[in-house]
């Protein structure tokens, strides 16, 4: 199901880079424009010593509105998994002489929300990259599930990212586009559960999706 | 307006769904793996005990009765704990030469059964009834074995109970498929993270 929807937004991408061969000017003035995007993060940093592999399970759902000469201002919220099983993983608790080896299941809801402000270098084209910055906070479940016993601890944060990205939309006069873009999160969230320690999580995030823009 | 707005409640939803995965549930993936729980003294010194014993059957206690077990599972569970308490130190003697230790070994089965419902009402078009709760039955029967290290030398000067110095369990040995080899190491793996169980005293 994913394969398939990756496809069909590469065909819609360069199907919108085709168009604009032919005329590279937006027929209309937009007032704003909406985005949904699937989300996959990469953790980096000590998020990656929590789970070390990319989570595709998330989406992001943003709203921009155009203040002028190619500023914008709006808002996003996600929602995001990262999770890995890991086999035989030994936790001791040395005070008390008790050890534990099983394998246990590692992993992280996010749902993050953030203002946002961004410039369009090119707000006029039909491909217009963009640079943001995002600033807000990330409520975060942390979760280590044991057999049948689930520790875990919940952290709300604040965070910051910036983001470079493309929107492309499908024609001069259509009011549908597509989105690609890459961030970089910085977080002051931490988890401490028995011996994993992380503080400052990090990640990057790879967005995919489309665009709606408002006249 | 309102084909675009339904295109794009179409495109979240479909964002959503192909962002959405299961993550397993704990009930059911989680419980057919192994787990190795262990915990020792961590008052006394093993280097002032020398000698053990084992036994050559293993003690199965089912929700209905008692009993002894032999086979090639008790062989290779038992012959595991050998070789690891030798690797350790430790010399095996009979059980009526005075041994330092004892090994007990248990196997429990236990089959459990729990109750769920979900509440409802039913609210037909002129008055309503009082909420009706179907009870559901399930059950899942788990195994576990149990090895105590029963400490033959120091009694409780006041009751003259026996101390057990060291206990491991070995859970989830009924669901899921696991061989001899898996069960032998989740023997071994009990000693492995339980260093302090060894002597230099022989």
């Amino acid at each position: 199901m994913k394969k398939i929807f990756s496809i069909i937004i590469l065909v819609v991408l360069s199907m919108s880079v085709m168009q604009a061969q032919e005329s590279s000017t937006v027929g209309f003035t937009p007032s704003s424009y909406y985005t949904f995007s699937w989300n996959t993060t990469f953790p980096i940093g000590d998020l990656n010593k929590w789970v070390d592999q990319p989570g595709p399970a998330g989406f992001d759902f943003g709203g921009r509105y155009i203040i002028k000469n190619g500023l914008t201002a709006g808002f996003n919220i996600a929602w995001q998994r990262v999770s890995k099983i890991y086999d035989a993983q030994t936790y001791t608790i040395p005070d008390k002489g008790v050890a534990i080896t099983a394998r246990n299941y590692r992993f992280t809801w996010m749902v993050p929300f953030q203002a946002v402000i961004a410039y369009h270098l090119r707000p006029d084209r039909l491909i217009s990259p963009y640079l943001g910055l995002g600033i807000g906070g990330d409520y975060m479940e942390h979760h280590l599930m044991i057999q049948e016993y689930d520790i875990y601890e919940t952290c709300w944060d604040f965070s910051l990212t910036p983001e470079i990205g493309i929107l492309a939309k499908f024609g001069q006069f259509s009011s549908w586009g597509a989105l690609l873009a890459f961030n970089y999160k910085w977080t002051t969230n931490r988890i401490k559960i028995y011996e994993t320690t992380s503080s400052d999580l990090q990640m990057l995030n790879l967005k995919v999706g489309i665009v709606l823009t408002v006249r | 307006m309102k084909t675009k707005l339904s295109f794009f409640i179409l495109g979240l939803g479909l964002m959503f769904t192909v962002s959405c995965t299961k993550y397993p549930p704990a009930s059911d993936r989680l419980l057919e793996d192994l787990a190795i729980i262990t915990q020792y003294d961590t008052k006394i010194n093993f280097n002032d005990y020398h000698t053990y014993s084992l036994p050559t059957s293993i003690t199965k206690i089912t929700d209905k009765d008692t009993t002894q077990i032999t086979g090639s599972t008790v062989t290779a569970i038992l012959d595991q704990i050998d070789k690891d308490m030798q690797s350790r130190g430790f010399l095996k003697v009979a059980a009526t030469d005075k041994p330092d230790f004892g090994m007990s070994v248990v196997y429990y089965q236990n089959t459990y059964v729990y109750t769920y419902s979900y509440n409802y009402w039913y609210y037909p078009y002129y008055n309503w009834y009082y909420p009706y709760y179907p009870v559901y039955y399930s059950s899942y029967t788990a195994g576990m074995l149990n090895m105590d290290l029963v400490d033959l030398v120091k009694t409780d000067p006041v009751s003259q109970k026996l101390y057990v110095r060291w206990n491991a369990y070995i859970r989830g040995l009924l669901t899921g498929d696991h061989t001899n080899l898996e069960i032998s190491n989740s023997v071994h793996q009990a000693f492995v993270q339980t260093p302090q169980i060894k002597t230099t005293a022989n």
